[in-house]
């Protein structure tokens, strides 16, 4: 009998987290906080509630570990946020494991233990880690459907914990943001280092408007010459971004910036440089100057899309 | 602060066929971000009036990392150093950073990147913080401190929290941080003039399960893009803007 214990401070991630656990073990036991509401969920044996006196979910540390020692799980999943990466790895130091972060795949191999997958080196490469015995994965958004609330009725221990206070929580703001969303935008213009001047802005603004596409950046662009607020830049540390179309303006092509375009659907990069990375893993690759070649392109897709042709390339 | 010695990302060459990767002409360097974090650490050292100490665990091909955080403005460098080849992952990585800093003593507060631009896996600064008994605050923006008092801003998605905490303490940051600037000629002169040490692993008197990993990298395969890569690039720009345009319409995105 293999049980895992799911915990996430979000309750749309324990959903999708019991999904996971319910592939990969017999018993699925949830660790909460605040609600017990996992506890109607399809294929959920129990639900410990922790509860202390206001407390951020950080501070469970030592009553989570407590709890995944009492219940001898095989494997702990953690939903991939700020909160829970750091969550995952204390608890795995706790508990003396190893620690999985942001799994794209986790099986069981039979007498062998456990394998997952996870994204390195920037999207560039995707490794394989094995262990046998116990360990904490944690696992992002969307990596499977949700668990459905069946109604059920999981047996729900409320156990009142100790909680470590000594990080203090002293205010918590909205980032102020333009409300930008470039996750699900279906054409992204993207700017790199390679546009000469904040006032050439005006130039993928004007083929993003041609286009009904968002601006975007790569991290360059937003963090040092902050050109663009952070909330549009493309990549590892920034967003993701899976559109039917992706323009990169005098983008070079890191890693960095590429793992964020991984899933467009084509990608274009217009470049003076020959050997941009970005020509590597782009669908179309225009060797010239953005500032001379964008205006031109934002002309012929204005053209086009007021209902004329395409011209052809040959005449 | 800790820092790793990474190949670069963009350098590996991956075989289209086999997906295998050779890394063995890859740049290798400081990750990326902890340039960002070092600058970070130089300034809280020197607000606080103390030394900073650039602290880096891997095998004896990490060196050249002391060289490389004493030029970005560490006080002294110490390598701890793993045999060669010996395998490694965030539990062995966390006790040997953890009880290198334990032996400098008087640390009041340890910098680590929010995650290495090769595994970026979230895990040591928190695990250090957990073996340490100190206080961990992560995914930090915004570092100050007054007395024995630790003022931070992390970035939880939207939301920015503002924490507090004494000190010693773990701090984990991004690298909206700060800027990471380039280390001037002076500067990089000075770094062969600072004290660096490297210490080996076993000399850490660390018990035998601390230094067994608990995970294993079983394989390691390239991502190869699945793209078309038509190159552009012959005629003017009139002529090339045709070609891009009736490639577009053949995909049906415009």
């Amino acid at each position: 009998m293999s049980r895992a214990i799911v915990f996430s401070e979000v309750p749309q991630l324990v959903a999708e987290l019991v999904t996971t656990a319910a592939r990969v073990a017999d018993e699925v036991h949830v660790v909460a906080l605040g609600q017990p509401s996992a506890a109607s969920l399809d294929g959920v044996a129990s639900v410990a509630l922790l509860t202390a006196d206001a407390a951020r979910p950080e501070s469970f540390v030592a009553a989570i570990a407590a709890r995944v020692a009492a219940i001898d799980a095989d494997v702990v999943l953690v939903g991939a946020t700020v909160t829970g990466w750091e969550v995952a790895a204390r608890v795995a130091t706790v508990l003396g494991v190893g620690l999985v972060s942001e799994a794209t795949a986790l099986r069981r191999v039979p007498g062998a233990g456990w394998q997952a997958e996870r994204v390195v080196y920037a999207g560039g490469a995707v490794q394989t880690e094995s262990w046998s015995g116990l360990a904490v994965v944690t696992v992002t958004a969307g990596f499977a459907p949700a668990a459905r609330d069946v109604g059920g009725a999981a047996p729900v221990q409320v156990v009142p914990v100790e909680v470590d206070a000594r990080v203090r929580v002293v205010s918590r703001s909205v980032r102020p943001h333009e409300g930008v969303d470039l996750a699900h935008a279906t054409r992204v213009v993207c700017v790199g280092m390679g546009l000469g001047s904040v006032d050439d802005l005006a130039i993928a603004r004007g083929l993003a408007e041609a286009l009904d596409a968002e601006v975007a950046c790569t991290r360059p662009v937003a963090e040092d010459r902050e050109w663009l607020p952070t909330e549009r830049y493309i990549g590892i540390s920034g967003v993701s971004v899976r559109p039917d179309l992706y323009l990169g303006l005098g983008v070079s092509g890191q890693v960095q910036h590429t793992v964020g375009i991984r899933e467009a659907a084509v990608v274009v990069g217009i470049n003076t440089d020959p050997n941009a990375p970005l020509f590597g893993v782009c669908d179309y690759a225009v060797v010239g100057d953005l500032h001379e070649i964008a205006p031109m392109l934002t002309e012929a897709i204005r053209a086009v899309r007021s209902g004329g042709a395409v011209e052809s390339a040959a005449s | 602060m800790c820092v790793k010695w990474v190949a670069s990302a963009s350098d590996l060459l991956v075989d289209p066929a086999t997906r295998t990767i050779d890394a063995g002409r890859a740049h290798r360097a400081i990750s990326e971000y902890d340039r960002n974090t070092v600058e970070a650490a130089r300034v809280v050292a020197g607000h606080v009036g103390g030394d900073l100490v650039g602290l880096t665990f891997g095998g004896p091909e990490a060196t050249p990392a002391l060289k490389e955080v004493l030029a970005r403005g560490a006080d002294r460098a110490i390598h701890v150093v793993a045999p060669q080849g010996a395998r490694i992952d965030g539990h062995v990585t966390a006790h040997a950073l953890a009880a290198q800093i334990g032996r400098i003593g008087d640390v009041g507060l340890v910098l680590c990147t929010e995650g290495a631009s090769d595994t970026y896996a979230h895990e040591t600064g928190p695990r250090v913080g957990e073996l340490l008994g100190w206080p961990v605050v992560t995914n930090v923006r915004e570092l100050g401190v007054e007395g024995t008092t630790l003022h931070a801003v992390r970035v939880l998605g939207d939301v920015l929290e503002t924490v507090e905490c004494e000190l010693p303490a773990v701090v984990t940051v991004v690298p909206e941080i700060g800027p990471a600037p380039i280390p001037g000629l002076k500067a990089l002169l000075g770094a062969g003039r600072k004290p660096s040490e490297q210490v080996p692993v076993g000399d850490l008197g660390l018990p035998d399960h601390a230094l067994m990993p608990r995970t294993t990298v079983t394989s390691l395969l390239g991502f190869v893009a699945q793209r078309k890569r038509i190159r552009i690039a012959d005629g003017d720009a009139r002529e090339k803007v045709a070609a891009l345009m009736s490639g577009l319409a053949q995909e049906g995105v415009l």
